[in-house]
């Protein structure tokens, strides 16, 4: 049986309480159906127009701050670097020459130029903190922002809480959790992961629906039959990994027999002309899927632009091989970014969405300031740039510093704890909440005294 | 209790403090022991105050049956008999006043103990020395850490090495740098190193220590005296020992930590102060900065302790809160040694064991876990009708002599070799393959198999073993994956900096990249053909000066430069002797795990100290078996399986049911990819084809792991690109279930001439079907109730009247089509129970 466990107890003015709800949801067999859905939110019993959704798009690799959002045009040229800065639709403001298309965006956006972390400079330390939060230590791993969104608010109907697209984070060299799963709250609370590229010609989600010859009864038969059997195994129950398969079981007929579900994933439903719009690539049309989802009621969708740092064009620019040349990222990185970036705060502005909608894109860490040998940058914890759009946050501002090289904040340091205290704050998340830890223990949301990053909000 | 047994405990146990405090197997405190009055013992036992700087810190602890049971130093009063020599304040700190000797007594109400110390050297001027003194301030107070001045790249221009690792850098940086700003000899207050931890001026570290604080006198005191380097003749730390290093305790209590450190010219100090604590499990043990423990939780707790590059650990164990009698243990099945160790541990936790599981569970148990195959009907049924005692055991000798064995075992240790074709030629994948194969066949003692890898040269395709330089073309690569593979230790850390869990430094690396710095290969004409030779020249530079480092192997001794042959030969002896522990520890926690569904040691390739095993006795035990085999695999496997250990039900009894970590019960695992997908095959009698193999080829016959197959990738192989148990994931996922439900794997092999077809062909009865399918998925019979349900479920779903007996054919083909389905996605088939 899926249960989604709640820390607390939301209670509707009917006196059900969301445990109960989110049980019954469970429990029928096609998972509560998306006109039931309707049907308690039209009596105020869920109220849509309150809760916000969150993209978060994860630059794997680490942008350079100096060559994005963050340039030092008054800096040494090895400091520098090659790109000019190009000025903005907000006064003052002024970005990379590779980002043209989010130089008209600026005034929807808040741009964090003072992040900075103090843990050892791999990537996997940086993913651990930019989307839990924290570093993970003592053996306790900590649930991805989307995971713990999806853990207090439940899914929305049938379509899965949290979706990461297209894959989860593969190797970056440090052989350290990434920090995408749910970590302590239970794999249950795992988000969704899609496993193909939608950018692909006949791109379908992997196993979504039945093949034609499994009429419904069939599938029905088997299920029952399935249960028939499980039943007996009492063992099973107190393993969690067993309980989890059954949960997976318990997750795919629902996912299954969800309409909803289905068109939401399916790309084929959109013109041509807003499929190009966002880039027919990976990461575009990643950004099409993950609007499309957040239409669909998914209410946190990560987007990672890339999956590796080895042998793929992506931000990690040291320069040398099996790393990216700066070349590569002006040539491949930036005008795919730049592209879809735009498309997708466009076309969430224009179907109203962008008000309930944040995006928060993200990344581990910056570059050195100063240009190596091989004419790249290594890893740079000491201060990078991230920034936020949408979800009723302040656009048009540049919140913190870095000093003249772009190489330490000179002032508003902000840590990624507090990056991911304003995503929950923007989410209407309780910040003072707690979390089941293992072995029941409550861990609090976000460690005492971190604060969002009240300029944005 | 009478006077007299009371005192013949308490002599009991002083005279076993000292062996008490070098570990020795712990027994829950039972009904009986806990009628016995408590004694107390003083630690550390061996005090020597060695100059005016010394000072020692004594706790105070109750013993009981010859166990550490609580920390009672608050609750003492001491005394010194000579104040003249030493004083004691009531903390239980003592001072050194004079050189001499004296006995220091602690009391608690009518319990008395004492011990002798001794203070040395106070005529002589003592000076706080660089290395052992400042250098563990800093290290204490973080400054020298990953996140501050340790980083690579340092904090605002000040770099340390991390941890303290280059006391001569790390003194020439706080000493010129800067033009002198750092320290000034002449006002030692006005130096920056003080000035910014003391908060006097900004620092973006915060405060560190106050300006009253022993380290900041410390580090005054050092610069005031002349800031004097490290030197040749300063004595050197060769170890640290923690007191106490194994305590019972209950959940809530406190036990504070002692730490002595040995030194080169013989003298003792205590260091606890300037040590590090960690704890690697939060929730069963938390410890302070100062090294206080407190038990969380149920179980053992293990206490990781610092000091500069040393380390030791010291485990607090709380048993869980069932009074189970001790005939539970007694009687519990106890095949081999691995019982007899097991058992201890779990009675010392009060967790009780499983009973052995049915006859039916242990057929496929073993089957899947050392051949990775299902039983057949046939082989099912004759051996639940064996009715001879020594059946088990003569199962596991069959399972050991078949070929299926080696293809199980030639493809775990294909995982770990990285055997692929992603990175090799097929010819040269192959012959790499095959060379491992034949060991396996062979039951090449595990020894022999190292050092024919690690020394491999020749041609790759006629010894595939030369095939692993190949794959580590970089020295580098070669030994952080040889340490992985074969040591089950990962030293990748020390490449740049020496490593922050272990003792490895970045010399110990370097020396080890030494040792293999003069293999070179030559392409030859065909596809894979490439000669693995040695040069008689090519070093590989130390990245901080530049030179290189005499090759040896990590703690070894170093070999000479030049003339000494091929320097692996000398690693291959280091490596496979039977004193190097790392060697047959890793190989017997990898088979340990593959069997009892986790490491004595997790995760299975993170080998250290500072990670310790859930049952150190045991895994002791079994290394020290392994060894004295002849480093023999099959025996190894052949004496887990015989254990009860092995054998115990998967189904949990009332106080053990939480337990995943001492082999209680049976620990379900989910069925790995290839040995599901090769079931998924057996079962329905529908093998699965892999392009350019013959048809009939198992998953786990495979050489590569580069073979397209979406059901392997979601199902978690590894893709062998890196050494690393984690490469491979068992973990269930929603995608797993979609693909068992909606994907072709397994519905094609439903619909395809197999099994259901066979059973059709002869006209079996319902329930016969049901009979069968259950024997051949499930190694057992269903049960009468099962039988009915199905049976009921199966006709709800039959449609009445038929018009055609084609369209009845299909019908019931279906019907089997989903009971197949049903079985074969169950949890009872998916996993191993």
């Amino acid at each position: 049986m899926i249960r989604f466990d709640h820390s607390k107890r939301v209670t509707f003015c009917d006196g059900w309480t969301r445990r109960d709800f989110l049980h019954v949801g469970s429990l029928s067999c096609a998972g509560l159906s998306l006109s039931q859905f309707n049907a308690m939110a039209s009596q105020g019993d869920i109220d849509e127009k309150k809760e916000k959704n969150c993209i978060m798009l994860f630059n794997l690799g680490g942008p350079s701050q100096l060559d994005t959002w963050d340039p030092k045009p008054l800096a040494p040229a090895e400091i520098r670097g090659p790109f000019n800065p190009i000025a903005t639709n907000v006064n003052g403001i002024s970005i990379s020459e590779i980002f043209p298309r989010m130089a008209q965006h600026a005034d929807k956006m808040g741009l964090v130029r003072s992040v900075y972390h103090t843990a050892a400079a791999v990537h996997d330390t940086g993913h651990q903190m930019m989307q839990t939060g924290r570093l993970f230590e003592a053996g306790i791993e900590y649930p991805h922002a989307g995971c713990v969104h999806g853990f207090l608010n439940g899914p929305r109907g049938e379509i899965p809480s949290h979706v990461v697209l297209p894959e989860s984070m593969g190797p970056t060299g440090g052989n350290l959790p990434h920090g995408q799963n749910a970590g302590f709250l239970g794999k249950t609370h795992d988000p969704f992961v899609l496993n193909a590229d939608p950018s692909e010609v006949d791109f379908k989600v992997p196993d979504l629906l039945p093949p034609e010859y499994l009429t419904a009864i069939r599938v029905d038969r088997r299920r029952r039959l399935r249960e028939l059997v499980d039943e007996e195994a009492e063992k099973f129950e107190s393993n969690s990994n067993a309980r989890l398969l059954d949960a997976n079981f318990q997750q795919a007929y629902t996912l299954m027999s969800s309409r909803n579900a289905r068109e939401a994933f399916d790309l084929s439903l959109e013109k041509t002309a807003v499929r190009e719009r966002y880039g027919m690539n990976r990461f575009g049309q990643c950004c099409l899927l993950a609007r499309r989802l957040i239409e669909a009621g998914v209410r946190f969708v990560t987007v990672n632009t890339f999956l590796t740092v080895f042998n793929e064009i992506t931000w990690d620019i040291h320069g040398s091989k099996p790393f990216t040349s700066v070349q590569g990222m002006k040539t491949i990185v930036a005008p795919m970014f730049d592209q879809a970036y735009s498309a997708l705060l466009e076309d969430l502005q224009d179907r109203g969405l962008l008000e309930d909608t944040l995006i928060a894109s993200l990344g581990e860490f910056g570059r050195t300031p100063k240009i190596n040998p091989a004419g790249g940058r290594d890893h740079w914890p000491q201060c990078w740039s991230v920034f936020f759009a949408g979800g009723g946050i302040q656009g048009g501002q540049v919140v913190g510093e870095s000093d003249d090289i772009g190489g330490h904040p000179k002032d508003r340091p902000v840590t990624p704890a507090e990056v991911v205290a304003s995503i929950y704050q923007v989410l209407g998340i309780d910040l003072e909440s707690a979390l089941p830890g293992p072995q029941e223990r409550p861990l609090p949301l976000v460690e005492y005294g971190v604060q969002p990053i009240r300029e944005l909000l | 209790m009478s006077q007299v047994s009371r005192i013949t405990v308490l002599l009991v146990s002083v005279c076993t403090a000292i062996g008490l405090c070098s570990g020795g197997v712990l027994k829950a405190a039972s009904q009986k022991s806990q009628d016995v009055d408590p004694v107390i013992v003083i630690l550390p036992t061996d005090v020597v105050l060695t100059g005016q700087h010394a000072r020692q810190r004594l706790i105070v602890e109750a013993v009981v049956d010859k166990q550490f049971v609580a920390d009672w130093t608050e609750r003492a009063t001491f005394r010194s008999a000579d104040e003249q020599v030493a004083v004691v304040d009531q903390s239980g700190m003592i001072t050194p006043v004079a050189d001499g000797h004296t006995r220091i007594t602690a009391q608690i109400d009518q319990l008395q103990t004492s011990i002798s110390i001794e203070v040395r050297n106070m005529k002589k001027p003592s000076r706080w020395n660089f290395r052992n003194h400042v250098l563990s301030v800093l290290t204490k107070m973080d400054c020298n850490s990953g996140a501050c001045h340790g980083a690579a790249a340092g904090k605002r221009n000040f770099r340390l090495t991390l941890r303290g690792y280059d006391p001569q850098s790390d003194y020439e940086t706080l000493t010129r740098e800067v033009l002198g700003r750092r320290v000034v000899k002449t006002r030692p207050s006005h130096s920056l190193v003080l000035l910014k931890p003391t908060g006097a001026v900004s620092h973006g570290g915060g405060k560190r220590f106050s300006t009253d604080s022993l380290e900041y006198r410390v580090i005054s005191e050092w610069i005031a005296s002349g800031t004097s380097g490290p030197s040749e003749n300063d004595s050197l730390i060769e170890s640290i020992e923690v007191f106490p290093k194994q305590a019972l305790m209950k959940v809530k209590e406190t036990q504070q930590l002692s730490v002595q450190a040995r030194f080169s010219d013989g003298h003792i100090e205590d260091v606890t102060r300037w040590c590090k604590f960690e704890t690697a499990d939060a929730n069963i043990a938390s410890v302070t900065p100062q090294g206080a423990v407190t038990l969380q939780g149920y179980g053992e707790g293990v206490v990781t302790v610092w000091y500069l590059n040393l380390v030791d650990v010291a485990r607090v164990t709380s048993p869980f809160p069932n009074t189970i009698p001790v005939e539970v243990f007694q009687h519990a099945e106890n095949f081999n040694f691995i019982d007899r160790y097991a058992l201890q541990k779990l009675e010392s936790l009060q967790i009780p064991p499983s009973p052995l599981c049915s006859d039916s569970q242990f057929i496929r148990r073993a089957f899947l876990d050392a051949i990775g195959i299902l039983p057949t009907v046939q082989e099912t049924t004759n051996f639940l009708k064996d009715r001879s005692l020594e059946k088990r055991r003569a199962l596991i000798d069959m399972l050991l002599a078949r070929p299926e064995f080696i293809d199980y075992w030639s493809y775990k240790w294909s995982d770990l070799l990285l055997v692929s074709s992603r990175r090799l030629p097929d010819e040269a994948m192959w012959s790499f393959y095959t060379w491992v194969r034949r060991s396996v066949a062979s039951n090449q003692p595990w020894d022999e198999f190292a050092h024919d890898l690690v020394t491999a040269r020749g041609n790759t395709l006629n010894n595939g073993a030369s095939n692993f330089f190949v794959l580590h073309k970089d020295p580098k690569d070669l030994i952080e994956n040889t340490s992985v593979a074969l040591m089950g230790m990962s030293i990748t850390c020390a490449r740049c900096h020496n490593h922050p869990l272990e003792k490895w430094t970045q010399d110990d690396y370097y020396g080890m990249v030494s040792l293999f710095s003069r293999v070179k290969m030559k392409n030859g004409d065909a596809a894979g053909d490439v000669t693995v030779f040695l040069s008689d020249q090519g070093e590989v530079p130390h990245p901080r000066h530049g030179r290189p480092l005499n090759p040896q192997p990590l703690d070894g001794s170093p070999i000479a430069m030049e003339g000494t042959g091929d320097r692996r030969e000398f690693f291959s002896q280091w490596l496979t002797d039977s004193e190097n522990p790392y060697f047959s520890r890793a190989l017997v926690n990898r088979v340990w795990a593959n069997f009892m569904g986790r490491g004595l040691v997790e995760s299975v390739d993170d080998l250290r100290v500072t990670n310790p095993a859930s049952n150190e006795a045991l895994f002791a035990g079994l290394a020290e078996a392994f060894v004295d085999s002849g480093f023999n695999v099959r025996q190894l496997i052949r004496t887990v399986m015989n254990s009860a250990t092995y054998q115990r039900s998967s189904e949990t009894v009332s106080g053990n049911e939480d337990d995943q970590k001492y082999y209680s019960h049976y620990i379900l695992k989910r069925l790995s990819a290839e040995v599901l997908l090769d079931c998924f095959s057996q079962v329905t009698g529908v093998p699965t084809v892999f392009a350019n193999y013959p048809r009939g080829w198992r998953a786990l016959q495979l050489p590569d792991s580069s073979i397209d197959s979406y059901f392997l990738d979601s199902f978690g192989r590894p893709l062998r690109e890196t050494t690393c148990e984690c490469e491979r994931s068992e973990d269930p996922s929603l995608s797993q279930a979609l693909h068992l439900s909606n994907g072709p794997t397994l519905n094609n092999k439903l619909r395809a001439k197999g099994a259901i077809d066979r059973m059709l062909e002869k006209g079996l009865a319902e329930e016969s079907v049901l009979e069968e399918l259950f024997l051949a998925a499930l190694s057992r019979y269903p049960s009468d109730r099962e039988k009915e349900a199905i049976l009921v479920t199966l006709h709800e779903f039959t449609p009445a009247e038929v018009s055609q007996p084609e369209d009845e054919k299909k019908q019931r083909r279906q019907l089997y089509e989903d009971l197949f389905w049903a079985i074969l996605t169950g949890r009872e088939f998916l996993f191993n129970h």
